[in-house]
Formats: C-alpha cells, sequence, structure tokens
C-alpha cells in the first residue's frame, strides 16, 4: 500500500469508516502478527494481542499523528500490550505457551529441532532485545522504525540486533547443551 | 546450510497469511464492539448528569418556595395576570384582523 492510499485511509477511519479501518488492517495484519507471534511466543496468544492493538489504535486513531508509519504505529501498541502481558501472567504460562508452540512448529514441517533451539533462545532474551530481533530480523523492519516502535535510541537497537543474532546463533551450533 | 541460513529459516517460520479475512473480520467486530461500548457509556452518564442537575434545581425551588411561599402566591397571581393580559390581547388583535380582512 502506498502512503498516499494510507493516508487516504487513516483520514477516512477517523471519520468512523470501518470499510477502511479494515483495508488498514487487512494490510498490516501480516506484519504485526509476525512480530507479536515471535515477540509472545505462543501463536493464538500473539493473535489476541494483535487483535487488541487493533482495537486499541482504532480508539486512538484521532491521536495518531502520522510521524511514524501506521503499522510502526500499532507495533509499538502490539508491543506494549504484549510486555504488560507478559509481566501479568508470568514465567509459568510462558513455559506452557514455549511448549505448546513447540507442539505447533512441529507441524510446519520446516527444520523443527531449529525452530525450537531458536525458540527457547528467544524466550531467554531480555524483552526489549527479543523485540528488537523479532522486528529486525523476523520482519524486516528498519533499525529506525525499530528505534520508533519500541521508544529506544538507534544505537540500543543496534547493539541488541547483534548480541541477540549472536545468542540465537550460538543457540544452534552443535553440543549448546540440548 | 550454514548457521545464518538456518536461523533465517527458523525465524521465518513464524510468519502470518498475507490475506487473513476472518481476523480483519475479528479486529472490526471487536472495534465496533468497543465503540458501541464507548459511546453507551458516554450517553448513560450524560443523561445521569442532565437528571442530576435537572432534580438539584427542581428540589432547590421547591426548597426556596416553601420558604418564601407568600412571595410565590405574588409570583403566580402576577404571572396569571400576565399571561391574562396577554391572552386578551392576543384575542382582540385576531378579532381586529379578521373584522379589517373581510
Amino acid at each position: 500500500m502506498n502512503p498516499h492510499d494510507e493516508a487516504r485511509l487513516i483520514a477516512a477511519a477517523r471519520k468512523g469508516d470501518s470499510r477502511a479501518y479494515a483495508a488498514l488492517v487487512d494490510a498490516h495484519q501480516q506484519a504485526v502478527r509476525g512480530f507479536l507471534r515471535r515477540f509472545a511466543g505462543h501463536w493464538a496468544d500473539a493473535d489476541d494481542l494483535a487483535q487488541e492493538a487493533f482495537v486499541t489504535a482504532w480508539r486512538k486513531l484521532p491521536r495518531f499523528e502520522g510521524r511514524s508509519s501506521f503499522r510502526s504505529w500499532v507495533s509499538g501498541i502490539g508491543f506494549r500490550i504484549a510486555r504488560d502481558a507478559r509481566r501479568a501472567h508470568g514465567r509459568a504460562q510462558v513455559r506452557d505457551s514455549v511448549w505448546q508452540s513447540e507442539q505447533e512448529a512441529a507441524e510446519e514441517g520446516s527444520p523443527l529441532e531449529d525452530r525450537i533451539a531458536v525458540q527457547r533462545a528467544m524466550e531467554a532474551l531480555p524483552d526489549e532485545q527479543r523485540a528488537v530481533v523479532a522486528l529486525c530480523l523476523g520482519e524486516g523492519f528498519s533499525h529506525s522504525e525499530a528505534a520508533e516502535i519500541l521508544k529506544l535510541p538507534l544505537g540500543t537497537v543496534k547493539s541488541h540486533v547483534t548480541r541477540g543474532r549472536e545468542r540465537l546463533l550460538r543457540a544452534l551450533e552443535p553440543n549448546n547443551g540440548r | 546450510m550454514d548457521a545464518e541460513a538456518r536461523l533465517a529459516a527458523a525465524l521465518g517460520g513464524n510468519t502470518a497469511p498475507a490475506r487473513d479475512p476472518s481476523f480483519t473480520l475479528a479486529v472490526i467486530r471487536a472495534a465496533e464492539a468497543d465503540r458501541f461500548k464507548v459511546e453507551t457509556t458516554r450517553a448513560m452518564l450524560s443523561a445521569g448528569a442532565i437528571a442530576a442537575a435537572a432534580a438539584v434545581l427542581a428540589l432547590s425551588l421547591a426548597g426556596w418556595g416553601a420558604l418564601n411561599w407568600a412571595g410565590v402566591q405574588n409570583g403566580i397571581l402576577g404571572a396569571a395576570g400576565i399571561f391574562a393580559l396577554v391572552a386578551t390581547a392576543r384575542l382582540m388583535t385576531q378579532r381586529l384582523a379578521a373584522a379589517t380582512s373581510r
């Protein structure tokens, strides 16, 4: 979707046009859900969080200033919702969700051991670092977009990407404790 | 396959579908329900505020009327007198207009 079309749809959605908002959701759901799936770990939970992010964005749309793209803005809302939900649910729930996601990953047909190792390594990353890795390495957001979404300095984002990638690569090495 | 490619493949698995009408529909339904809830709450609050203000006004008027009953009686008589005068004037004007139009 080009920026002109996006601006037109945002303007219409601000006036209450739910069809225009549906077009925005349709265009950006893949990036937001993909990011939250990698950040939250569990697919079903992540999709619920993504839905909540889009509903919150609809409510806050009159306050959207357009300084970042709509995709970045909704991803930022999703990140804050997911981070708060993680804090509320605690570690036990996270462990359960990792197990469940491993079962889902097993049905995908791609290298299962790698997926599980990467997912476990992702779970072990600090929240901000995991979010940066999910955005930049998983969804292809630029470093500056990730900095805007997570409200972090650009240098911090770059160092999170480097360190996060190193830790994930280490998890794929043989004899890494598995 | 080298480690970078394996990492890219492992990270690339968690993608959502490019088009998912059921997700979009669920978002729009939830958004509409949210908007309805907000608007209903706002309408109820404003109606409640108006009702409370009207009740306070009516109570204070009743209290003032009880304390100044003689004044209220004079006011009612005065208002009735003015009403009677206006009604008479309107009646006479209408008759005059009817008489001149014949």
